[in-house]
């Protein structure tokens, strides 16, 4: 499990808070980049945005939906691994799982945040956004929950509450042992974030039951989510969005760029936090293997949305299955096969699983492919539907391809802050992976 | 009054809790570094009623989120194709999400009734029961009886032992 010795349990608190209570210059100046880059390529192309309309956008009156939805699905995705693998690997009680859960759900955490934001930019009037709540009002006006897209509020809202919770309720003993290191200010917020937790055998036993509840419920909370956000297609009677297949692929291709993007955050924690000792090679290559079998199973889906689009043999769905494969936009989706399907493959070989490097260019790759995957559904369907003469393309301006830069810059803040904030590693569960206290030991 | 005392090994801590435990103490705190199942056997923790509030949580969720999306139907009609007012397969959708919200929350509120937390007020603690020293707590302990669980944890090799005033 550890590449260089076993620690002690005093080595595992001092290496992980030794990250929170020590702060260089480099940290600061990486935080002040992304944060720049947000602010510019986000935050300022929005602000315009809003002065001037979603006309500043590239969408148009065949493409009413563009990059900024297929950005929420990839953010959403994106998310799908952290809280998800994490409840998975809970249940299951494996053990690879304790060094790397945290960093993996506070993703999740944050993609969602970044998704949700991509629904405030396409939304336009964002100052309206409380109209899609079931909050009384003095228009009498309720939200219709016979349409996805309410169903989408109501997942998203669920899932970002409850992964809130799921992260936080697991922090509360970290919470403890950051309060027992430090003094001042510092200690006194940390008292209140862990409750005044003490580590009593009450308090160990109720917190076992609850997150293995918490877990439970995410589970299927999870797989709800992405197949919600797939009907916001699939329930449409669009050629290319009209497939009964889409939830499965959605979850598929969600729990993958997700597990990818966990390899990338790996990557970055072991090289900037120096977590070699904690994020070693069993984590590596177990991710590895998950990603063949999950790249396997989404190319299976793949194939099937293809054949079955065919299979159907209406003119319109051919006439999309065309525009997707030889119009253009095809050169980007033979990108996502070869990203997404061909690259992965390269991790049968264990040379590859075992390179810190090599992972971390085919997870970049893989998320390149996701992102595009995302892009090609929404910018190859509706552009195509049913008459020729509602025929159109949609190409995303200057706006939209700098908000989609920006979002990177505000997943990139978020985490540099909680890594300052919260144990990046989970201190008591690595401690569970370690020899027990005993003499025999 | 409380009496702590700190071990360095699993099993002293154990063996004392049960010493302390079959000497007639009953008022007895065992703070780890790590969640011990052998603790909470010694203490006699067995289901949790988190589970309770787990289950009330979801069925309470079940029924407010259908009541939610029936209710809200009702007071702003919104005919659509001449389809049913009430429709049930997208209601379920809005009931299992708000089966899993309620679930959650009132996990979170179960955990905080049965464990007692949060409780900022002072305790008996000893900080390096966070990092790698297993800590037994005795509570409420009658100044006579003081000398004898002292004896008891020193006797099971107790690297330190200390005496605290308990809050009124």
């Amino acid at each position: 499990m550890f590449d260089h010795g076993e620690p002690s349990y005093a080595d595992v608190n001092k290496d992980v808070l030794s990250t929170m209570l020590e702060t260089g210059p480099r940290y600061w100046m990486l935080l002040g980049g992304t944060m720049s880059v947000a602010g510019i390529c986000f935050f300022m192309p929005w602000i315009y945005q809003l002065f001037v309309g979603v006309g500043a956008a590239g969408m148009n009156r065949n493409a009413v939906w563009g990059s900024y939805l297929s950005n929420f699905i990839f953010w959403i995705g994106l998310s799908h691994s952290g809280t998800l693998l994490s409840a998975v690997l809970h249940i299951t009680n494996s053990p690879w799982r304790k060094a790397i859960y945290r960093s993996a759900e506070a993703m999740t955490l944050f993609s969602l945040m970044t998704a949700a934001l991509f629904v405030m930019v396409h939304l336009g009037r964002v100052w309206f956004v409380h109209w899609s709540f079931p909050i009384p009002n003095q228009m009498g006006l309720w939200p219709n929950f016979r349409s996805p897209l309410m169903f989408d509020v109501m997942a998203i809202t669920t899932y970002l509450t409850a992964s809130s919770i799921f992260i936080y309720m697991g922090s509360v003993p970290d919470f403890a042992a950051v309060r027992d290191a430090s003094t001042g200010m510092r200690r006194r917020l940390y008292t209140i974030f862990s409750f005044g937790w003490r580590g009593t055998a009450r308090e160990w036993h109720t917190l076992g039951w609850a997150y293995t509840f918490f877990a439970v419920f995410v589970i299927p909370l999870a797989v709800s989510v992405h197949s919600i956000v797939s009907w916001d297609f699939a329930l449409s009677a669009v050629p290319g969005f009209h497939h009964t297949i889409f939830a499965p692929y959605f979850v598929t291709g969600a729990i993958y760029s997700g597990t990818a993007g966990i390899v990338t955050v790996m990557y970055c924690l072991r090289k900037f936090l120096g977590f070699e000792r904690y994020i070693g090679q069993v984590h590596l290559d177990s991710l590895g293997k998950l990603l063949i079998t999950l790249s396997l199973i989404w190319s299976y889906i793949n194939i099937l949305e293809l054949f079955s689009g065919w299979y159907g043999g209406t003119s319109f769905e051919l006439e999309a299955l065309k525009f997707r494969l030889t119009g253009f936009y095809a050169p980007l989706y033979w990108e996502m096969i070869l990203f997404c399907a061909f690259v992965p493959m390269l991790m049968l070989s264990k040379k590859i699983r075992w390179s810190w490097n090599k992972m971390l260019l085919v997870s970049v790759l893989i998320n390149i492919g996701m992102l595009t995957e995302r892009f090609i559904i929404v910018a190859t369907s509706q552009p195509r539907k049913f008459l020729p003469d509602a025929f159109g393309y949609y190409v995303p301006s200057w706006i939209e391809i700098s908000i989609t830069v920006g979002s990177f810059a505000i997943f990139a803040t978020l985490f540099l802050i909680f890594i300052k904030w919260v144990p990046a590693i989970s201190i008591y569960e690595v401690k569970e992976t370690l020899k027990p206290l005993r003499r025999d030991a | 009054m409380a009496i702590m005392g700190t071990f360095a090994f699993e099993e002293d801590f154990l063996a004392v809790a049960r010493s302390l435990q079959s000497s007639g103490f009953d008022n007895i705190s065992l703070l780890s570094p790590l969640p011990l199942e052998e603790a909470q056997e010694v203490l006699g923790l067995g289901k949790s009623p988190v589970r309770h509030y787990s289950l009330a949580g979801a069925i309470l969720g079940a029924i407010s989120g259908f009541a939610m999306a029936v209710g809200t139907s009702l007071v702003f009609i919104l005919p659509t194709g001449g389809r049913a007012i009430i429709t049930i397969p997208p209601f379920l959708i809005i009931t299992y999400e708000m089966t899993i919200l309620f679930g959650v929350l009132f996990t979170l509120l179960g955990f905080h009734f049965v464990s007692g937390l949060p409780a900022w007020r002072d305790r008996p603690y000893w900080s390096s029961a966070s990092v790698d020293r297993f800590v037994v707590v005795v509570e409420g302990v009658a100044a006579e009886q003081l000398a004898r669980a002292e004896a008891i944890i020193r006797d099971a090799g107790a690297d330190e032992i200390r005496h605290v005033e308990e809050e009124q």
